[in-house]
């Protein structure tokens, strides 16, 4: 099988400006500039799959939007190869991008003043896509993204969860074979979100659309991607399937204690003396979370319960997110 | 072909787009002809005192201003990407013209294609009429050709300093006042470049060939021999300077450091 | 008084942060001047004098008019226009201050920093470049500042009346230009009030224009002497006291519109 997206050793700096203080600064900054260089992505490599849905997580600056724009040829890289849909984005970029479609989930691909069906037509010329494959591609996607009330709208009247639905569809006109999503659910209502999710698994299933996501949104992530790219300061620091993630990072239960009185960190840790136990504060008042192995869990209560008075507990499986706050916490993936 | 029909769609859109907004279009129409009407006025008060402006004539002053609106309105109508950097670089406007399979430049033109200032050349068509009228100019059929060579010569040299200094945005982040500065430097291209001194003459003919699209291409029409080379040139110049603008465009393209980082 | 003072330097400071604007502005104005410079040595050629002056008055009176320019021009019709469609009006009625006092004070801190960074190192430039000519005479100076003051004032105000005016129209945008268009033409910027044809002149005496720029020019270049300076004086202050009856009259209706449309 083709691969859609190849990178190996990729890499783009910036030069960081700043400026001098005072009148006298700001003359010498007309001449000379200090600068330094920043390294936004790092020699970083990973290949995709033709049909894979992969998702590209990271917190913000990690470098994920700046890849990003160089696998869709938005930005030239400094050094390292990039090669998408068999082409160099940005060296054969026009030919290139008729190869995918880009979701930017705070730009707008769409034409603010004019009708919905309006910006449609002028992509459609603009992709040169014929009326035929409009006319048979074009009428699913309208129908399942369920925006055919919305055509003749002009965007500016449109609610964000009506616009983003536009925005796929006009993303999708001219069938890519690869479709970049970046932050397509920012601000999104549950229902829009649930749609949409729906609607990616099918386009990937009929097409075999490969698709790579950013999100801060983890939930989309557990909903469409069996793999994870995780960045952090411009290196990959994990990659791999979801399903892995959480064997290796996600074993264990989180017990959550509501204790009836004020009660400290270490006399929790010198509660749980001797057992491999982490303690955090938890969101309520007096609450407080364990993270512990599952065969440890019994002990742990026992040993809580007879020390303290407990108003509620409860035992949880670790969530995908907790996952990824410790990994970002601790900086190191095992596995 | 690609490229013309894409254009014709853009040009629906945006007939589209202006007509939702019919009293601004009006307002935008009634205040181009007050600008165009302020130098209009100042050459007509001017001429109330003197009877030649450095040999030239009043009707020939008036000729000149005429000819400029022309190639002006359609460099006002294609090329006025003036607010280039606040939109497409600050406002990350690029990222998505970059994804699309059309040459960037030429989408941001469609994009801020601007057909109403065509209005301005019709005005400066008016105008020459007028002043060709009173100075009894001779015309033949083929003028209509040199007229439109020209015209389109003196848009291509504003296109391609305007475009040009655009580029700058991709290199440099700090916001510049070139562009303003351009526009009020452009203002000597309106008159007889005899008027200025060598070095201004020497900088509005090859470094910032204002008077290509003015004084020099009038010329001919006039009659005034004397400049026919320099009339010659204007197509020359406006492709010069076009290409010019278009390889920096591209140059620039590789430079883009995309917004927000 | 304190609150007028404070604004006046708070407005000063937000300049200075953007004061690479002004060097590329003194530059802006040098054009525009050596333009007009250019333009009226043809003009002049050989006569040694039009309409009474000279062509070093005249050089100096274009460097004068745009220079002062600096100093009188302001945007604050166009913020009063912004804040009454962001509805953000209602807001700025509340405070314990006069909108328009406040609006007026931006304005000058605006002036004074454009005073003191635009237009005196410009004239220095200026000086440098063409061939002006300067009176030594302290009374002409006096008479100048005068005369510039009031010319604030009536710019001010006509600025103040666009604005409140925008709330009662439907298109901003054309009247601000329209008066952008009669303020360039008849305030004396680009050509002097006494250039004009009689009846223009005759019909420009029944509006405040020319107490914007032609007034402060003509004085400074002593193009006006004795008499007709304490005139051109007299018409820039009657105009300053008279136009404030409109502004007030148009303010109030704005508000009691205000009130009943909530904002």
């Amino acid at each position: 099988m083709v691969n859609a997206i190849e990178v190996e050793k990729l890499r783009k700096e910036f030069k960081s400006y700043s400026s001098r203080a005072g009148l006298i600064g700001a003359f010498r900054d007309l001449f000379t500039r200090n600068y330094k260089i920043i390294r936004a992505v790092n020699d970083i490599s990973f290949t995709v799959k033709q049909g894979e849905m992969v998702g590209y997580i990271g917190e913000n600056g990690a470098g994920k939007s700046t890849t990003i724009k160089m696998l869709t040829g938005i930005l030239t890289p400094t050094s390292g190869k990039v090669i998408v849909n068999g082409m160099i984005p940005h060296k054969e970029r026009e030919a290139f991008v008729r190869t995918i479609g880009v979701v930017f989930g705070q730009r707008s691909q769409l034409w603010w003043d004019i009708a919905v069906q309006e910006s449609f037509r002028l992509l459609k010329k603009v992709y040169r896509v014929s009326d035929r494959d409009y006319k048979e591609h074009m009428e699913h996607v309208i129908d399942t993204l369920d925006i055919g009330p919305l055509l003749d709208k002009p965007v500016r009247k449109l609610s964000l969860g009506q616009r983003m639905r536009c925005e796929l569809a006009a993303a999708l006109i001219h069938n890519p074979p690869l479709l970049f999503l970046d932050e397509p659910t920012i601000g999104l209502d549950v229902l829009v979100k649930l749609k949409i999710r729906k609607f990616l698994k099918e386009i990937n299933e009929k097409y075999n659309t490969t698709i790579l996501l950013t999100t801060h949104d983890i939930s989309d992530i557990e909903a469409l991607c069996e793999r994870v790219i995780m960045l952090d300061e411009g290196k990959i620091i994990y990659d791999g399937s979801l399903q892995r993630l959480k064997a290796n990072w996600g074993e264990g239960k989180q017990l959550q204690f509501t204790f009836a009185n004020e009660i400290r960190l270490d006399a929790l840790y010198a509660l749980t003396n001797g057992l491999p136990v982490k303690w955090r504060k938890g969101e309520q008042a007096n609450a407080w979370v364990a993270h512990v192995s599952p065969s440890l869990v019994p002990e742990v209560i026992s040993r809580v319960v007879s020390g303290y008075d407990i108003q509620d507990m409860n035992i949880n499986e670790i969530s995908t997110e907790e996952i990824i706050r410790n990994i970002y916490e601790e900086g190191v993936v095992h596995g | 072909m690609f490229y013309v029909s894409v254009f014709f769609q853009y040009m629906a859109q945006y007939i589209k787009t202006k007509l939702q907004y019919r009293t601004d279009l009006i307002v935008e129409f009634v205040s181009d002809l007050m600008f165009q009407a302020v130098n209009l006025i100042f050459i007509l008060v001017v001429f109330g005192h003197t009877q030649l402006l450095h040999g030239w004539t009043r009707d020939e002053i008036l000729f000149i201003y005429g000819f400029f609106l022309v190639p002006y309105a359609v460099f006002g109508a294609f090329f006025n990407i003036w607010d280039f950097n606040e939109r497409y670089i600050v406002r990350g406007e690029m990222d998505r013209v970059l994804t699309r399979p059309v040459h960037s430049l030429f989408q941001i033109i469609l994009e801020r294609m601007e057909l109403e200032s065509l209005l301005g050349g019709v005005t400066g068509i008016i105008i020459m009429i007028y002043a060709s009228a009173r100075l009894h100019l001779v015309f033949h059929w083929y003028d209509v050709l040199v007229f439109i060579v020209f015209v389109l010569g003196g848009a291509l040299v504003y296109a391609g300093v305007f475009i040009s200094l655009a580029t700058i945005s991709f290199w440099s982040d700090a916001r510049s006042s070139i562009m303003p500065m351009m526009y009020n430097i452009s203002n000597y291209g309106r008159y007889p470049i005899d008027i200025y001194n060598r070095f201004i003459r020497y900088i509005l003919t090859w470094i910032l060939p204002f008077a290509f699209v003015g004084v020099y291409p009038s010329a001919y029409f006039l009659g005034k021999t004397e400049w026919y080379g320099y009339a010659f040139l204007t197509p020359v110049m406006g492709l010069i300077f076009f290409i010019i603008a278009v390889f920096l465009w591209n140059a620039g393209v590789k430079r883009y450091r995309g917004a927000g980082n | 008084m304190d609150k007028y003072i404070e604004m006046i330097r708070i407005r000063f400071l937000m300049m200075l942060a953007y004061r690479t604007n002004y060097y590329t502005g003194i530059l802006i104005y040098s054009i525009n001047i050596g333009a007009y410079y250019f333009l009226w040595s043809a003009i002049y050629s050989d006569k040694p004098s039009i309409q009474g002056m000279s062509i070093e008055q005249m050089t100096t009176y274009v460097a004068v008019s745009w220079m002062a320019r600096a100093f009188y021009f302001n945007n604050i019709d166009r913020e009063i226009a912004m804040e009454i469609k962001e509805g953000k009006v209602a807001v700025e009625l509340i405070r314990p201050y006069s909108y328009l006092g406040m609006k007026t004070m931006q304005g000058l801190g605006e002036g004074i920093f454009r005073l003191l960074f635009l237009s005196l190192p410009g004239m220095i430039i200026v000086i440098f470049l063409f061939p002006l000519h300067f009176s030594t005479n302290v009374s002409t100076w006096i008479y100048f500042a005068l005369s510039i003051t009031l010319s604030f004032i009536i710019n001010s105000e006509l600025n103040l009346l666009a604005g409140v005016v925008t709330f009662f129209t439907l298109n901003n945008e054309g009247l601000l230009r329209a008066k952008r268009f009669i303020i360039d033409l008849f305030s004396g910027l680009i050509l002097p009030i006494s250039f004009y044809p009689a009846w223009a002149q005759e019909v420009m005496k029944y509006f405040p224009f020319q107490g914007i720029s032609y007034i402060p020019s003509m004085i400074v270049t002593e193009s006006f002497q004795g008499q007709a300076v304490i005139d051109g004086l007299l018409f820039q202050l009657v105009w300053s006291v008279m136009l404030l009856i409109p502004i007030r009259l148009l303010w109030r209706a704005a508000k009691k519109q205000l009130v009943i449309q909530g904002g």
